[in-house]
């Protein structure tokens, strides 16, 4: 069988990186080939330079047994590669159809724009991806999963041999999840080759048949999906072993309550929600997308309105009106999303740590001691493992994992003794993964109150005292963590949907 | 990482070739800061100079701000033309008082400065080359009472507030209006900056205001095409427009009948008594005080006569 | 341990920092080849008197420039800097001529106001939501409005306040050193670059107008309260702008109300070939400083050589252009 693609002593260089030192790669037909390796190890390189982003310095490339050399994404399109990137690239405001034949819409005579042949081509595309989609649907009005599905029709519509998939479960909730699979394994019979680059272990036993791992732009080795232990797919993506223990949560009983909510309400999103948090203790928020958690520590924090309900900290109740009225209060939040909403990413490290607490630094008429910023700075560098060149590297420029260390640090300084962690280490590799863990471990063993809101199931389990679990906007049950509780018991709370939760219902 | 260096290398390089072809070291040079640089009037006033550099041999620049509104672009035009050692300087101040230490600065120099269009408020101009503005829109003001039969509502579309020609064009009619034809009414002065698009709205909110106008003055070039749009654009009929200064919309717009008529000044001649008397004061000779660069009345019957079809523009 | 070269290889400029540096140098680089240039073109070009006049022509610009630096780093936009300017001269003239008050209190009441309508642009763009480019343009059009209808559409004279127009005529550098009649409102631009610059480096207010600029949302989750420092900045600006009215006036010793428009975009264009950058969070005064004097070399450098003047608006848009794509070809190499 000719290889669809075959790579062999790539090399790559940038100003000052050695980027790939002599990788190779190659895919057949009809197989799922995961791309594996911690941030930063070359991954999205390599397949840059399959997909005609960049070119490559040494090395060959084959393209169905024929040497290829594509130095545009146009020309690799032409080959048969497709790349569906991390961050969506669609139009929000235009639809489905017009997303997908963007720049090669069909056309009448006189440059006129022929939607009917638009939406049937459209149309056609997902009939044969057994997808139900309306080609003139609007693509911001679909969920993310939908429009994965349309950024694969989009690559299928350029009749790709090759779909290159970075990171396509990243923002998708288990059931769009097991819908995409099912695109995947479709696509699969009908002889498409698929590059897979994901960090999600699990997903590789389900859908993956080849494993490649990469390190430091190195090739490290290409093993047999199935019958690879994942510890061992992780040593050779770190270089050693990572363990992980079941975890017993402390004891509790005589720890105050430090935060209170109760009634929290807001639209269709936050409905009745109430519980409370111990000194010392971490809890989990668990449950599908869109099930009101992030919603939930917005609405505490004040970075969105609520309808009702009450907050109490300490035992005393606090008016929340604004996020910095939460600080005041002691309530840090660090949002999933840390480049929109966490960091300063344009600015450097000592500024962004210093961000929430500039009046400590200020003296009379406004003026910033530098000099005690930098030191502060330097002090949690130390503190908290934070791997930069200095305090004055631009944040933007630092890993995921240390990016995350830069915010927990900003709130630290401004002595916040409740944290809401929201999804803290997505995009965060996995060996930076445990050092967040340990941290946020021995924040809660200094006293620390801390809420930790994950999608991922093994996170939520290996980090949680308790577990809370919602699912459209109500608090379905509050869980025991450790290892009375297993993930089929919070992914039954987790769908428990309306019909159930008649009898205790209290929306509005 | 070179590329703006490089760039601005060759811009040098390419700015040195100019000035070869424009002055030699020889050449008498006179800078004339106008007052505007777009508008088909000051094109012309341009060509007058440009007429008078030829017959008496010197060379001329010719620069003014983008609106009339600039006076401080204006000043700054005036210093960098000094810095140049002229032998004399044309100016027509937008605000004189503005102008007076540079001016001063001339004077000490030695500089003969000659004030064209509208005058300089200061001793130190050793001539002016003006119309009388007042005395031609007065005029206006006697054909506009002709033509609707010496009663009635007439408006006037003005192009500027604050300028000297604007005020004096706007007080000559209004004037002469109030002092000689008491059964004509003023009813409304409003101001378009002599922008076309801008003075046409204005001309329709006035005739939308006052369904009754027997007639409107626009007191500029731009702001008497706007005054035709506007008309034509509401389809009102029987109105007497007197417009002032030319161009070819003004030239055809009187032409067909929609314009009854036009003052003229005589920007050519503006622009050449300038540099003649410039020249003039640069050799020591004496200047007269005041050029009256005299002013006309044109409409479809003479606009083709010689003696007009010299000073108008297209 | 493989992480810790793995910093070392996503970072390999670690001297990015130094970049802004670079990029004064290269600004300043610049506006020295065109002073070089200028001057083997033409000998009249590099007098102190043609030298004093380019500082002149600067001063005004350069003022409103910096304003406008400020709320561009916030990642807005300010259109009405040119008719605030104009504004706050009228108010001068009305507090000065019409009322005669003392010199002081006209500079303070130029200033106050323009702090104050600066500090509505402020309330529309962060209380009321508007976006900047919207909220500035109705300030400015609402300002040369007012500036006519208060002045009653004349110009306002100062001759009956003596000194006034020494704030920027006059020169106290002039006299100590007789040999350097450097103008007060080319003292006064650097001395509000300096102390513009000290505020965005050294001061809170300065470094959340960059946090503005960067990343509003996560200074908003911070815990800052980011309308209030908006609207200081703002206000900041408006103030700025107060004094380029205070130095117009005096240099024409008038208040001229029709002036203004226009002048927002030259104050823009220097920001943008100064380096800063319009979607917010870098910038310097520096660098705006550099940007306002190239602007009026290359405009009094291309009327000393007396090239046509259509030919120095077409000049001085390639050089904007020119120098704004310098500017992005070397981010892309190092970012």
């Amino acid at each position: 069988m000719t290889k669809l693609v075959d790579m062999s002593g790539i090399e790559k260089h940038f100003p000052g990186v050695h980027a790939l030192k002599s990788v190779q790669f190659d895919l057949v037909p009809g197989e799922v080939h995961a791309l594996m390796g911690e941030n930063g190890a070359g991954k999205s390189t390599l397949m840059k330079i399959l997909s005609g982003i960049y070119q490559r310095d040494g090395g060959t490339l084959q393209i169905e047994g024929r040497d290829a050399n594509p130095t545009s994404p146009r020309e690799a399109q032409a080959l048969g590669i497709g790349i569906i990137h991390q961050e969506l690239s669609l139009m929000n405001d235009l639809t489905v159809a017009q997303n997908i034949f963007i720049g090669r819409e069909p056309r009448k005579r006189f440059g006129r724009l022929n939607d009917v042949a638009l939406n049937a081509q459209t149309a056609e595309i997902f009939a044969s991806m057994n997808l139900s989609l309306d080609p003139r649907a609007q693509v911001g009005s679909l969920t993310i999963a939908k429009q994965q599905m349309v950024e694969i029709a989009k690559a299928l519509s350029f009749r790709s041999r090759v779909l290159i998939m970075d990171e396509p479960t990243a923002a998708l909730n288990d059931a769009e999840i097991a819908e995409l699979f099912v695109i995947i394994r479709r696509l699969k019979a009908e002889g498409v080759g698929i590059v897979y680059i994901s960090h999600k272990m699990d997903e590789l036993k389900q859908i993956a048949d080849r494993v490649t791992v990469m390190r430091d732009g190195e090739y490290v080795g290409t093993v047999d999906a199935a019958a690879t232990p994942i510890s061992q797919i992780i040593a050779m993506m770190v270089g050693r072993e990572v363990k992980e223990e079941p975890l017993v949560p402390p004891d509790l009983s005589d720890a105050e309550v430090s935060l209170e909510v109760t009634g929290l309400c807001r639209g269709h999103e936050i409905r009745d929600v109430s519980f409370s948090v111990l000194k010392g203790e971490i809890l989990g928020f668990a449950g599908l997308m869109g099930a009101g958690r992030t919603e939930v520590a917005r609405a505490i924090f004040g970075a969105d309105p609520k309808d009702s309900g009450e907050i109490r900290v300490h035992g005393q109740v606090v008016s929340i009106r604004t996020p910095s009225d939460a600080v005041k209060a002691g309530i840090g939040y660090l949002s999933e999303d840390r480049k929109h909403f966490g960091l300063a990413t344009g600015m450097s490290v000592r500024d962004n740590v210093a961000l929430a607490s500039m009046d400590m630094f200020t003296g009379r008429v406004g003026v910033l001691n530098d000099g005690e910023i930098s030191t502060t700075a330097k002090g949690y560098i130390t503190q908290l493992g934070i791997r930069t060149p200095s305090d004055t590297q631009e944040v933007r420029l630092l890993s995921g994992g240390n990016q995350q260390k830069v915010v927990i640090a900003k709130w630290l300084l401004r002595d916040c003794d409740i944290l809401i962690f929201d999804e803290p280490t997505r995009g965060i590799d996995v060996g930076a993964k445990s050092e967040i863990y340990k941290l946020l471990e021995e924040l809660a063993g200094q006293g620390k109150t801390i809420i930790v809101i994950s999608s991922e199931l093994p996170e939520i389990m290996r980090l949680s005292h308790r577990i809370a679990v919602m699912c459209e906007g109500r608090l379905t049950g509050i869980l025991a963590g450790g290892k009375y509780t297993t993930q089929e018991d919070i992914m039954h709370l987790a769908t428990q949907r309306v019909a159930a939760m008649q009898v205790t219902g209290t929306a509005q | 990482m070179l590329t703006r260096r490089f760039i601005l290398g060759a811009l040098s390089a390419a700015s040195l070739s100019i000035p070869a072809t424009m002055s030699s070291a020889e050449d008498i040079y006179i800078p004339l800061v106008s007052k505007g640089f777009q508008h088909q009037f000051w094109q012309a006033v341009k060509s007058g100079a440009e007429q008078a550099a030829e017959e008496y041999g010197v060379t001329i620049t010719f620069e003014g701000p983008d609106n009339e509104t600039m006076v401080d672009r204006q000043i700054d035009m005036l210093a960098a033309a000094l810095a140049n050692n002229p032998k004399a300087i044309g100016f027509a101040a937008l605000d004189s008082q503005a102008a007076i230490p540079l001016l001063k600065q001339a004077d000490e120099k030695g500089i003969p400065i000659i004030a064209f269009d509208s005058g300089v408020d200061s001793d130190i101009p050793v001539s002016t080359a003006t119309t009388d503005n007042q005395a031609a829109a007065a005029l206006a003001a006697d054909k506009m009472a002709e033509m609707i039969g010496g009663k009635g509502k007439v408006a006037v579309v003005a192009h500027d507030q604050t300028s000297r020609t604007g005020i004096d064009r706007r007080d000559g009619f209004v004037n002469r209006i109030a002092e000689k034809y008491p059964d004509i009414e003023v009813v409304t002065v409003q101001y378009g900056q002599g922008d076309h698009l801008k003075s046409t709205e204005v001309t329709k909110a006035i005739l939308t205001a006052n369904p009754d106008l027997n007639g409107i003055f626009g007191t500029n070039e731009g702001s008497a095409i706007g005054v035709v749009n506007g008309v034509q654009e509401l389809g009102t009929e029987g109105l007497v427009i007197i417009g002032y200064d030319s161009g070819k919309a003004q030239k055809d717009a009187i032409k067909s009948g929609l314009m009854a008529g036009a003052i003229t000044q005589n920007p050519v001649g503006i622009g050449y008594e300038t540099v003649k008397a410039a020249v003039a004061a640069m050799k020591g000779e004496e200047v007269p005080a005041l050029i009256d660069t005299g002013f006309y009345y044109y409409d479809a019957s003479n606009i083709d006569d010689p003696k007009i079809a010299a000073v108008l523009y297209d | 341990m493989t992480s810790a070269t793995d910093i070392e290889k996503k970072t390999p400029l670690a001297g990015l920092s130094e970049s802004g540096a670079y990029q004064k140098l290269l600004a300043f680089a610049s506006l020295i080849a065109l002073l070089i240039g200028f001057s083997i073109a033409s000998p009249n070009f590099m007098q102190t008197s043609n030298m004093i006049a380019i500082l002149q022509a600067t001063s005004v610009n350069g003022v409103l420039a910096v304003a406008a630096t400020l709320v561009i780093i916030t990642g807005g936009i300010d259109l009405s800097v040119g008719t605030l300017m104009t504004f706050c001269a009228v108010i001068a003239g009305v507090v000065l001529t019409y009322l005669g008050m003392p010199l002081l209190l006209g500079v303070a009441a130029a200033i106050v106001a323009g702090a104050f309508c600066g500090l509505c642009s402020g309330t529309f763009v962060a209380k009321m939501k508007i976006p900047p480019f919207i909220a500035t343009l109705g300030m400015m059009l609402i300002l040369k409005g007012l500036s006519l209808v208060i002045s009653g559409t004349r110009p306002i004279y100062f001759n009956d306040t003596p000194g006034f127009d020494q704030i920027s005529r006059g020169s106290l550098i002039g006299e100590v050193f007789p040999a350097l009649p450097i103008p007060n409102g080319v003292l006064i631009l650097f001395l509000v670059a300096i102390a513009a610059s000290y505020i965005l480096g050294r001061t809170v207010l300065g470094r959340y107008t960059f946090a503005l600029g960067s990343n509003e949302e996560a200074v908003r989750l911070s815990g800052v309260n980011t309308d209030l420092w908006k609207m200081r900045i703002y206000a900041l600006a408006g103030g700025i702008c107060g004094i380029g009215g205070i130095l117009i006036a005096s240099r024409l010793n008038s208040a001229q109300p029709a002036l203004g428009l226009g002048y927002e975009l030259e104050a823009i264009a220097a920001v943008v070939i100064g380096g800063t950058s319009l979607s917010g969070g870098r910038g310097t005064i520096l660098g705006t400083l550099i940007g306002a004097l190239i602007m009026a070399v290359l405009t009094n450098g291309l009327r000393v050589l007396s090239v046509a003047q259509e030919w120095q608006t077409v000049v001085t848009g390639a050089i904007i252009i020119l120098a704004v794509y310098a500017d992005m070809a070397r981010r892309r190499k190092t970012g």
